[in-house]
């Protein structure tokens, strides 16, 4: 299993503005599948995706990646599990304004503390290429348009070979064309290099290009939605 | 440092900016060391080239150039004294001078030492000192100044003591004022004489020959000072705070610290600023490295990388033009002078104040949120 969510709830504020945010919320994906989840704003989509790749700790359940358990860990080991497990494709692709397309790859080598080798720059270039964009390796994302952008970060978040992949909103700043060739190629890379796959999505005509999809609402998983989808 | 370098090239425009900043700043701190170590020189070029350990002064709470006054017994006393290697009287008596024409020269300090003594300083044109009215060794700043040369006479206000230039000796000052090295016997004709010397065919009594202002001495490690001291009823100093003895000499190196350290902290304060709103900017940008699982420790590490860089070029550019004008100001006689100690000192002063500065930064770093990446806080 790539990703075993069970039980989570997950409370933000304190007194009078204490809010449920997921509300026992279980499900698990396989390593290979593409997970979509559905749901209007604010009903915990993003939380979801927190507490998923341990950028929020849950006030109870578990939430295990592969063999380790977020739940245990504290700030710096989730820190480093979220470099080597868990790649990262964010609403508005997310670069770094500094860094060429292939640099915002090289990153993710030299976050590890490692000096970058032939090896990992091939990786690199093998990457773009197959999200169509070696031709842009030297371009800076204000050089590139937002479905470009988001196929960089797509690419950069299998760099370190994750075994999970969160994926948030990624079509929500492109039009309908370019937002549907990016969920496909996401599901093609998901499968491609066997990484189970969230994707937060609020657009259901994406749901054809996901293995399966579930609907959240108020922060709780809505049994009748959660749907095999092809 | 892989972001430091990129960031910095990126952002070129920024970062040029914050670097002129900063060398104009190295550039001031610069300056301001060539003008200090100047003034010091100005101040007491005299003091700094007698070759001395201490300076034995009359017993004083206070003791100056000035107020002290010596007795044969006293010197005489300290050169039979365990640990001393040579002792001398020095005179010190401060003058109002006139040129050959009669103009005036400003003040002049009087210095009266044993001719072949290891005061006598080294002329750099003319003769050293013979007997007592054989003539003086002049600062060359007098000279300079005054355009005196060798074989004019200079008359001292009031005293009316004539004075013949016989040597010319490099800069040489106390309390900015030139120095006049003369035969010891000649310094006390005119410190302690009548003016104009005694009348024709008399001559002053002994006694006036047996004081001076101050003991010069060449001590070992191992001497005795205090003891000594207690026995002659002396104060000694060593050389370095016998230059506090200098009129204003404390007062200059205190003002120019000051002007310094307010510098280095209104650097550390410029620094600062630009790399919190630095960071503030790249408050996104710090978040999505922290998710995608970049530490704070290497953030940071990169932020320090950064500042050092940034630092380091800057610094450089402003210290490298302050030396090239402080050269020509070196050459032009002003009180500059370069020493390349207390401009590394100034420099690497700078250097800690920017990055004491950008740390500022380091706490916004730690406590920004990887969550922001997400976009939301939900």
């Amino acid at each position: 299993m790539g990703l075993q969510v069970k039980d989570v709830v997950l409370e933000l504020g304190d007194g009078d503005q204490k809010i449920t945010a997921l509300d026992h919320v279980s499900f698990g994906i396989a390593a290979g599948e593409l997970l979509a989840v559905l749901g209007p704003s604010g009903a915990g989509k993003s939380s979801l995706l927190a507490v998923c790749g341990g950028l929020r700790h849950p006030t109870s359940g578990t939430v295990v990646i592969g063999d380790k358990e977020l739940t245990a860990m504290h700030d710096s080991q989730l820190t480093r599990l979220r470099l080597k497990s868990i790649g990262f494709v964010f609403q508005q692709s997310n670069l770094i304004s500094s860094l060429t397309s292939l640099d915002q790859l090289m990153l993710m080598v030299h976050l590890g503390g490692h000096r970058p080798t032939k090896a990992d720059r091939d990786h690199a270039m093998a990457l773009l290429r197959s999200v169509d964009m070696a031709h842009r390796a030297n371009r800076l994302p204000d050089q590139l348009s937002g479905g470009e952008r988001q196929r960089i970060g797509i690419a950069r978040a299998l760099m370190t070979k994750p075994s999970l992949l969160l994926v948030d909103e990624p079509t929500s700043m492109l039009d309908r064309v370019r937002g549907r060739q990016i969920v496909e190629l996401l599901s093609e890379q998901c499968h491609q290099h066997q990484v189970a796959a969230v994707m937060v999505t609020h657009d259901r005509s994406m749901l054809d290009a996901a293995d399966r999809s579930l609907h959240i609402v108020d922060g709780r998983i809505q049994e009748a939605a959660v749907s095999a989808t092809n | 440092m892989f972001l430091a370098l990129r960031d910095l090239a990126f952002a070129k425009g920024r970062f040029l900016l914050m670097s002129m900043i900063i060398a104009l700043v190295a550039f001031l701190m610069t300056l301001l060391s060539g003008l200090a170590s100047g003034l010091i020189k100005n101040n007491i070029s005299g003091l700094m080239a007698l070759d001395v350990t201490h300076l034995a002064f009359e017993y004083n709470d206070r003791p100056n150039y000035r107020n002290s006054m010596v007795e044969r017994e006293m010197w005489e006393g300290w050169r039979d004294a365990e640990g001393v290697l040579a002792a001398e009287p020095l005179g010190h008596t401060l003058f109002t001078a006139r040129s050959p024409e009669g103009l005036p020269l400003d003040d002049v300090v009087l210095w009266g030492v044993e001719p072949g003594s290891f005061l006598e300083p080294e002329v750099v044109l003319g003769e050293p000192l013979k007997g007592p009215d054989d003539g003086v060794i002049i600062s060359a700043l007098l000279a300079n100044k005054h355009d005196v040369k060798l074989g004019d006479v200079i008359v001292l206000d009031r005293v009316l003591t004539k004075l013949k230039v016989i040597g010319i000796t490099n800069e040489q000052n106390i309390g900015h004022v030139p120095v006049i090295y003369t035969p010891m016997r000649k310094w006390q004709e005119a410190t302690y004489g009548p003016p104009g010397g005694p009348p024709p065919g008399e001559s002053l009594p002994g006694i006036l020959f047996d004081y001076a202002s101050v003991i010069a001495l060449q001590l070992t490690p191992d001497a005795d000072i205090e003891s000594v001291d207690i026995e002659w009823g002396t104060v000694t100093m060593d050389k370095q705070s016998a230059y506090e003895a200098s009129l204003g000499y404390k007062e200059e190196v205190q003002t120019v610290k000051m002007i310094q350290g307010f510098m280095v902290v209104i650097s550390a304060l410029v620094i600062g600023a630009f790399f919190t709103i630095w960071t503030i900017q790249r408050t996104q940008e710090i978040g999505l490295v922290k998710a995608l699982g970049g530490s704070s420790a290497y953030l940071l590490r990169d932020t320090m990388a950064q500042a050092l860089i940034l630092m380091l070029l800057a610094v450089g550019v402003g210290t490298f033009f302050a030396v090239w004008l402080g050269l020509s100001l070196e050459e032009s006689g002003k009180p500059f002078m370069l020493v390349r100690d207390n401009i590394a000192g100034s420099s690497g002063l700078l250097i800690v104040a920017g990055l004491i500065g950008s740390m500022v930064s380091v706490r916004l770093i730690t406590r920004i949120d990887p969550i922001i990446a997400l976009g939301r806080t939900r």
